[in-house]
């Protein structure tokens, strides 16, 4: 028999209060949350909505950076022309994110709470450079995305914190490409994301890379970038990063794709990726 | 046992109070409630035969979770087709195609049309097979689905609904 508890939560405050030393989950959208409680992954807890909370649910715009609320739906993402002109990344990786059903209901905080290797919405945040701001009721930190997964499932989130909000910088030059078994509701095979920079002879003189589901979490590929730095983006150049690719990423066999596979497909992925941040503007 | 809730909240323009368990889903809720014409499949977010308006939005609702409907309005299928001149049309559409075989999926499938049509959802098979791409058939192969949605958008175009 299931022992859950139910607390509606109105403000971060309130949230914050209820979350303190009780054994207690966040509920936002629910399209994670509902399925673990239907498998047995969470057993007798208080589930704590914050779906309502008007202060977690907003974008807002600085001089060189976009704040986004942690419940913000993925549909509000896609919508949000902001998110269009200055993270293409994150509007594409919207795009191809679940369905337009589950994109209704999911947030951006939950899809990185629950910490998948392969969150559509990681590497995109990624290589814009996110970060995400926690907050506890004693005490609030920041933590770039690239430190906040520890393992697939696992966070640096301790059970009485919550994501309030996340920051990332604006780059018109960004890309995310899928790849999956079908074009809709499927979990990824390999997900890439770029952001790079030319100068004017059109060599690369920023260059960030991000993939998804060929690590235990989202990774930023080091290697890769170092070998794209000062070449130009031609394609004997992107043939080339197989190397540095399979250097940066270590996958694993599973029920969608074998290891073996993914070391052929990510490198192709990450050359889709680049194409797509310099030569397809939204 | 979970926790009882009272949620107060408005099903197909009726306010209604209902009695939930903590961890309940909104399908379960309303089909214990006796709103039949939503149904379940796999009830972990995959197959989309639950799918309603949750305040104006197409959600599964297998994946929300029922005490946070609590002041919010839901639609369902039937609900909307006896309300709305849109869901009616494509209830109506969807017979005229042929696009019921074995029926299970409709009423999801009825309401993710809803929600694209009256988004200013254009007569775009592309389009329209991606907004109903959370709603798994297993019958039709989808052809006659398409097409039903599409004749009411071309309905909805020349000025006819």
């Amino acid at each position: 028999m299931k022992e859950f508890g139910y607390k509606n939560a109105t403000t971060i405050t309130e949230a914050l209060t209820l979350l303190d030393g009780q054994n207690a989950r966040v509920v936002a959208g629910g399209t994670n949350v509902l399925p673990y409680i239907r498998s047995g992954k969470y057993t007798d807890c208080r589930l704590i909505n914050i779906r309502d909370i008007k202060d977690l649910n907003f974008i807002k715009e600085d001089s060189d950076r976009i704040t986004i609320g942690a419940c913000v739906t993925i549909s509000q993402l896609k919508k949000s022309k902001l998110i269009l002109e200055f993270v293409p990344a994150l509007h594409q990786a919207a795009c191809v994110f679940a369905d337009p059903t589950i994109c209704n209901t999911a947030t951006v905080g939950g899809n990185l709470a629950s910490a998948s290797p392969a969150a559509d919405t990681a590497p995109a945040l990624l290589v814009h450079d996110a970060i995400v701001f926690i907050k506890s009721l004693n005490s609030s930190r920041s933590v770039p995305l690239s430190e906040f997964f520890k393992a697939p499932g696992t966070t640096v989130l301790q059970r009485n914190e919550l994501i309030t909000h996340i920051e990332i910088s604006k780059q018109k030059n960004s890309g995310f490409i899928k790849l999956g078994m079908r074009k809709s509701m499927s979990i990824s095979i390999v997900t890439a994301a770029s952001s790079v920079t030319l100068n004017d002879a059109g060599i690369i003189s920023s260059c960030k890379i991000a993939l998804g589901a060929v690590a235990p979490t989202p990774i930023r590929a080091a290697h890769t970038e170092r070998f794209l730095l000062s070449k130009k983006p031609d394609d004997d150049t992107l043939s080339a990063l197989i190397k540095a690719t399979n250097l940066d990423i270590s996958p694993i066999d599973d029920i969608r794709a074998s290891a073996d596979y993914r070391r052929e497909v990510t490198p192709v992925m990450v050359k889709r990726a680049i194409k797509l941040a310099l030569y397809e503007h939204c | 046992m979970s926790e009882k809730i009272n949620i107060k909240l408005k099903i197909n323009g009726v306010f209604v109070t209902l009695e939930v368990l903590a961890h309940q889903n909104l399908l379960r809720a309303l089909r214990d409630n006796y709103y039949w014409d939503v149904k379940c499949g796999c009830e972990v977010g995959e197959c989309g035969t639950c799918t309603v308006l949750l305040d104006g939005q197409a959600v599964k609702s297998c994946t929300v979770l029922a005490a946070a409907c609590d002041g919010h309005e839901i639609w369902t299928d039937k609900g909307l087709g006896l309300s709305t001149k849109l869901t009616a049309r494509i209830q109506d559409a969807f017979v005229e195609c042929g696009s019921v075989q074995c029926g299970f999926c409709t009423p999801g499938m009825v309401v993710a049309a809803t929600d694209y049509l009256k988004n200013g959802g254009k007569p775009d098979r592309t389009a329209i097979r991606e907004a109903i791409s959370g709603n798994l058939c297993r019958c039709t192969g989808y052809v006659k689905i398409v097409d039903a949605i599409y004749k009411v958008a071309k309905d909805i175009e020349e000025g006819l609904l």
